[in-house]
């Protein structure tokens, strides 16, 4: 058997060296360990029990409630850092993070969040016990290209693999996986009667749909039928022409749509079809979004601990555990994390595409605590160069509900400023990024007590933020990494 | 009051890069003068008629996209489509939506695709995409403006004879990173590379469609109401200083 003795070596020696120079060493240790040997995540992997999660959005936020589940059921989880998610990330998590000493292998878990291309290339060698594919969304496309080529990407790195999949049946692109391997799917969403409910308190204020993604079906090019939506293509879709629809989804999410989903603790009911429990569970972190994150954490823990404890036919305990276990989870690096500032807050909301944003602004506008909106857009490569997908995005059934405040920032500040301008709403402060914390304060200084200033940038602007906020407000590093 | 139709295409497939802008930003300062605005979609299974619009707006899209409405567009609303450029109709037509107005797009292994044909110009695909912020001139009606936008195409655009290139670049490739042309112009029908989205930064383009659009329907006598673009031309003051 190859032994990954000298890329572990060298990725270790790396990684102290980065560290004695102070900086971060997240992907370089990896990379130096695949240059050595391109078998390095193979070997590393091999024996290893693994969850991996793809998906454009809502990856970090599963993995890490994933993550807290799991360590709450008693296992020593590992995973990688938000971010580094490419195979260098991986081969770094894999080679350099040490269990505890004395944990038996059997207790340890990686988990780990997979870009959607990487995955493609690694899932092979990963052979992951459970993979997560959350959604399918149209990201930055001068970086990532066309959607359906993500996907078919993340179905050839399926392929590869005899990993349990865990697909959101909501998502036509993603449930699509499921045919031809529907002995290893598992489908997970939200239920039809409440989509209908949800879709009939939404409809308001829009005055030019949003830019849409898969509306065709990709067999027969017919147009899907919806027989309700919840957000973006997400809902229950049938092809009029070959038939296909949304699959029968064994983990459902019910709720009242009249509740508000910005709100931390808002309630659910889960059910798992299979063995017809249902759990009525709480929304630890607000954001319609974070449902369909808790459904997709929860499928795959159950899924897990049904595959590691193996799962008798009168079994139904482990979906109950996996849903209790969701009661230890808090807010992630850069998501919907609130700061104390004196007494209000800020609350940093990470936005990189489209149906991000679209989520987000939608949170702030439902959020009662809202004093004011800041909104920061950068266009380095890492955020893509191009800043028009703002204008994809559905500003206007949102503007009026948006707090009495907005606040614009970023490289692309007069971008930003327009597209605020334009869904009916002026802006009260703009400014390139040098300016960014003093709008903050100017936003906080008009803040009651209690109430909070939301930032949403993208990318780069919430790293370069970061440190400005630091700096500027006094705050400890509150970021963890 | 006057009310103008915005026929927007295939909104369900052509929607790429912000296009979506476009639509916004007509309707925006078409409202903000009184005028009332309709958009209709006009997607595949949707009729449309000589006569239905006042401007057509047709936007680009990812590669699966253009294939399912190739068709539609070429056998259904196609003949329709022509009729209304002849006529003098006002669109718009952005990246994918411009090529396909064309005669053919070569693709780079030498196979021939056949467009519409409403417009003479043709295009060529390379392996070399450009994208980049850009930066063009425009000439209405003898005032020069810069022009502030984002290209994003592997295709490489020859005019034909009868068009006009829209606007000269300044930053960027333009039709095909060789004659400094960007875009195209025949009668009331204005093509571009340009995302941005372009209108809503360039207002002047914007108020010239629908002056246009406007006479066509009113008569030569109507006069757009004037306008402030302080707040377009801040964020495009900007966006020129940030690309440099």
């Amino acid at each position: 058997m190859a032994s990954n003795f000298i890329p572990k070596l060298a990725a270790n020696f790396t990684k102290s060296t980065l560290r004695i120079m102070g900086r971060g060493a997240t992907t370089l240790p990896g990379k130096v360990a695949i240059k050595i040997s391109p078998n390095t995540i193979k070997n590393a992997a091999c024996g290893k029990k693994i969850i991996t999660v793809t998906g454009t959005n809502g990856k970090t936020t599963t993995t890490h409630m994933i993550t807290s589940m799991l360590r709450d059921l008693g296992y020593e989880v590992i995973t990688n850092v938000s971010g580094a998610n490419l195979a260098s990330g991986v081969a770094t998590t894999l080679l350099c993070e040490k269990p505890s000493k004395g944990v038996s292998k059997d207790k340890i878990v990686y988990v780990l969040e997979t870009d959607e291309a990487a995955f493609a290339k690694i899932a092979g060698s990963l052979q992951p016990m459970v993979s997560v594919v959350t959604n399918l969304f149209r990201d930055q496309l001068d970086r990532y290209g066309e959607l359906t080529h993500t996907r078919n990407l993340i179905a050839n790195g399926i392929d590869k693999t005899s990993a349990k999949i865990i697909l959101n049946g909501d998502d036509s692109l993603v449930a699509s996986m499921g045919k031809g391997r529907e002995d290893r799917s598992t489908f997970f969403g939200i239920s039809l009667g409440t989509m209908i409910s949800n879709e009939q308190a939404n409809s308001k204020n829009t005055i030019l749909e949003a830019s849409t993604d898969a509306s065709f079906c990709p067999d027969c090019n017919t147009r899907y039928e919806y027989k309700a939506r919840f957000f973006g293509h997400l809902g229950h879709f049938v092809c009029p022409c070959c038939g296909f629809e949304t699959p029968n989804k064994r983990f459902e999410v019910k709720f009242d749509p009249s509740g508000n989903t910005s709100e931390t603790g808002f309630t659910f009911v889960m059910t798992d079809n299979d063995t017809d429990k249902n759990h009525t569970m709480s929304l630890k972190i607000a954001g319609s979004h974070n449902i369909y994150n808790t459904c997709a954490a929860t499928s795959a823990v159950t899924k897990f601990l049904e595959i590691d404890k193996g799962v008798s036919e009168d079994d139904k305990t482990f979906f109950e555990k996996a849903c209790e276990s969701s009661n230890s989870v808090e807010a992630a690096f850069g998501r919907m994390e609130k700061i104390k500032v004196g007494d209000k807050n800020i609350c940093i909301l990470l936005v990189k595409n489209p149906v991000g944003l679209d989520r987000s602004l939608s949170f702030v506008a439902d959020s009662k605590d809202a004093d004011s909106l800041m909104l920061v857009l950068n266009s380095n490569i890492a955020d893509g160069k191009d800043v028009s997908w703002i204008w994809d995005v559905d500003f206007e059934s949102k503007a009026k509900d948006l707090p009495e405040k907005i606040y614009v920032s970023g490289q692309r500040y007069g971008d930003m400023m327009l597209r605020v301008n334009y869904s009916g709403r002026e802006v009260d402060g703009y400014g390139s990024l040098d300016y960014a914390t003093d709008l903050l304060k100017a936003a906080l200084k008009d803040c009651p007590a209690g109430k909070c200033v939301y930032i949403l940038p993208n990318y780069t602007a919430m790293l370069d933020l970061r440190g400005r906020l630091v700096k500027g407000l006094k705050l400890k590093d509150f970021w963890k990494e | 009051m006057e009310k103008l139709i915005i026929g927007h295409f295939y909104p369900d497939l052509l929607n790429l890069y912000g296009d979506r802008g476009n639509v916004l930003a007509l309707m925006r300062r078409a409202q903000l003068r009184g005028i009332e605005v309709e958009v209709k979609r006009i997607s595949i299974g949707d009729d449309v008629k000589v006569g239905d619009i006042d401007i057509g707006f047709i936007g680009g899209g990812q590669d699966r996209e253009q294939n399912i409405m190739a068709d539609d567009m070429k056998n259904v609303k196609g003949p329709v489509i022509k009729q209304m450029i002849e006529d003098g109709v006002v669109f718009l037509t952005i990246c994918g939506g411009y090529q396909m107005l064309g005669k053919y797009y070569e693709e780079h292994d030498g196979t021939k695709i056949e467009c519409l044909g409403a417009l003479p110009h043709y295009t060529k695909g390379e392996n070399e995409r450009f994208i980049n912020d850009t930066v063009y001139e425009i000439d209405i009606n003898g005032v020069k403006t810069t022009v502030v936008g984002f290209e994003n195409h592997s295709g490489r655009t020859y005019l034909g004879e009868g068009e006009k290139p829209l606007m000269t670049v300044i930053k960027g490739h333009g039709n095909n990173g060789e004659d400094g042309t960007e875009g195209a112009i025949y009668k009331n029908t204005f093509c571009t590379y340009s995302h941005g989205s372009l209108l809503p930064k360039n207002p002047a383009i914007t108020d010239m469609m629908l002056s246009i659009a406007l006479k066509r329907k009113y008569g030569e006598d109507y006069k757009l109401p004037s306008l402030s673009t302080e707040t377009e031309d801040l964020a495009r003051k900007q966006a020129l200083e940030y690309i440099g």
